[in-house]
């Protein structure tokens, strides 16, 4: 169900990208407004400026790698969904742990099975939380138990099978 | 197809009588059908089946047309994307001329045009994400403030970018930020105006 309230694939790399940027720049602008005023000299003036200070120049920072890692995480997802032909809980642990993977190549080989074990699971847990949260509100949705199946309810076979009276066969109104 | 049905005056009642004797040799079939009782499915006004709008079925709690916050994550990961691409080719060209001036050759080299391009792509799609982040809140809060989703929306919320991102450096530069956000905004809106005045059926965007 809630496929569907997503945009469809290709056009999912720029949504997702576009989501991680906002939620990193707003979550990092707060984030940073407390550190920046906690890390600040003493005085209220100077903590507020300190703390202006640190929103404007580590939150555009921090959305940016938020950006990145949503919009490399999409296009994998993408990918594999193109080419498995289905959507299930292994393509975003396999995209998390390639995006933890490629964004740290340039820092080695051992930095990057780091990073992609990191990211595999990160997604696994997230996947697994999902899983069990259907699991839990899969019983409220289901079907109510079959009424009788005793089939002398639907009628007498033999006679002839028609809708409305039969005096009206001629008639449509 | 005609629209010559819509002229005549629609009857229900059965071809006239004058009619029915003069050609009465060979259409009685069509005279026979025309007096016989027909199905009220078949009996219908097909004038009732054309409108002008076009109809869709829409999901039950669902607005008829997107708003401004399901665009704004479109837009922010747009103008990000545009951003990391221009800022990208930028720093190609830097790195290059920065490369060439130091004589700078192999995986020095390499790894120079690496480090330009990262900084100049992150750099400009930072800026221009942030942008995009402080446009897209202010028309949604203006959405939500005032009810409806027009072009005063786009012209108040560009002009507020402007400001708010100009703001710490001093009056004279948010003055002139919000001046930016204004005009750009009012060029985007007159550009849309114009298209609208082209195809008055032309789908709206932002």
């Amino acid at each position: 169900m809630e496929e569907y309230a997503r945009e469809p694939c290709p056009y999912r790399i720029v949504d997702d990208c576009g989501g991680a940027f906002a939620m990193g720049c707003i979550g990092g602008g707060v984030f940073q407004a407390i550190k920046g005023f906690r890390n600040a000299p003493s005085g209220m003036s100077r903590r507020l400026i300190g703390s202006m200070t640190a929103i404007k120049t580590r939150s555009p920072v921090i959305a940016g790698n938020f950006a990145v890692w949503g919009g490399m995480f999409s296009t994998i997802d993408c990918t594999l969904v193109h080419f498995r032909k289905k959507e299930d809980p292994w393509n975003s642990i396999i995209s998390g742990a390639a995006t933890g993977g490629i964004l740290a190549a340039r820092n080695g080989v051992p930095a990057m099975a780091g990073s992609a074990i990191i990211g595999g699971v990160l997604l696994a847990l997230i996947e697994g939380v999902g899983i069990l949260f259907t699991r839990i509100s899969a019983d409220q949705f289901r079907n109510p138990p079959p009424p009788t199946e005793d089939p002398a309810a639907l009628g007498d076979p033999s006679s002839n099978f028609t809708f409305g009276t039969p005096t009206s066969q001629k008639q449509y109104q | 197809m005609s629209d010559d049905f819509l002229r005549k005056p629609f009857s229900l009642a059965p071809a006239p009588a004058a009619d029915e004797a003069t050609t009465s040799n060979y259409t009685s079939g069509a005279s026979k059908f025309s007096s016989g009782p027909v199905s009220p499915y078949l009996n219908y006004d097909s004038r009732y089946l054309q409108r002008a709008q076009p109809e869709f079925i829409f999901p039950e709690g669902a607005n008829k047309q997107r708003g401004r916050f399901e665009l704004a994550f479109s837009q922010i990961g747009t103008s990000v994307m545009i951003g990391g691409g221009i800022g990208g080719l930028a720093g190609v060209y830097n790195g290059f001329k920065a490369t060439n001036a130091l004589n700078q050759t192999g995986k020095l080299r390499r790894t120079q045009l690496l480090n330009h391009i990262m900084k100049q792509g992150s750099g400009t799609a930072n800026s221009l994400g942030t942008l995009a982040v402080l446009y897209s809140a202010c028309g949604v809060l203006l959405q939500y403030a005032r009810g409806e989703d027009d072009h005063v929306n786009t012209i108040i919320a560009g002009s507020a970018t402007g400001l708010l991102y100009k703001s710490t450096a001093g009056l004279r530069r948010c003055a002139l930020g919000g001046a930016v956000g204004l005009g750009i905004s009012s060029l985007y809106c007159l550009y849309l105006l114009a298209q609208e005045r082209g195809n008055s059926s032309s789908p709206k965007f932002l």
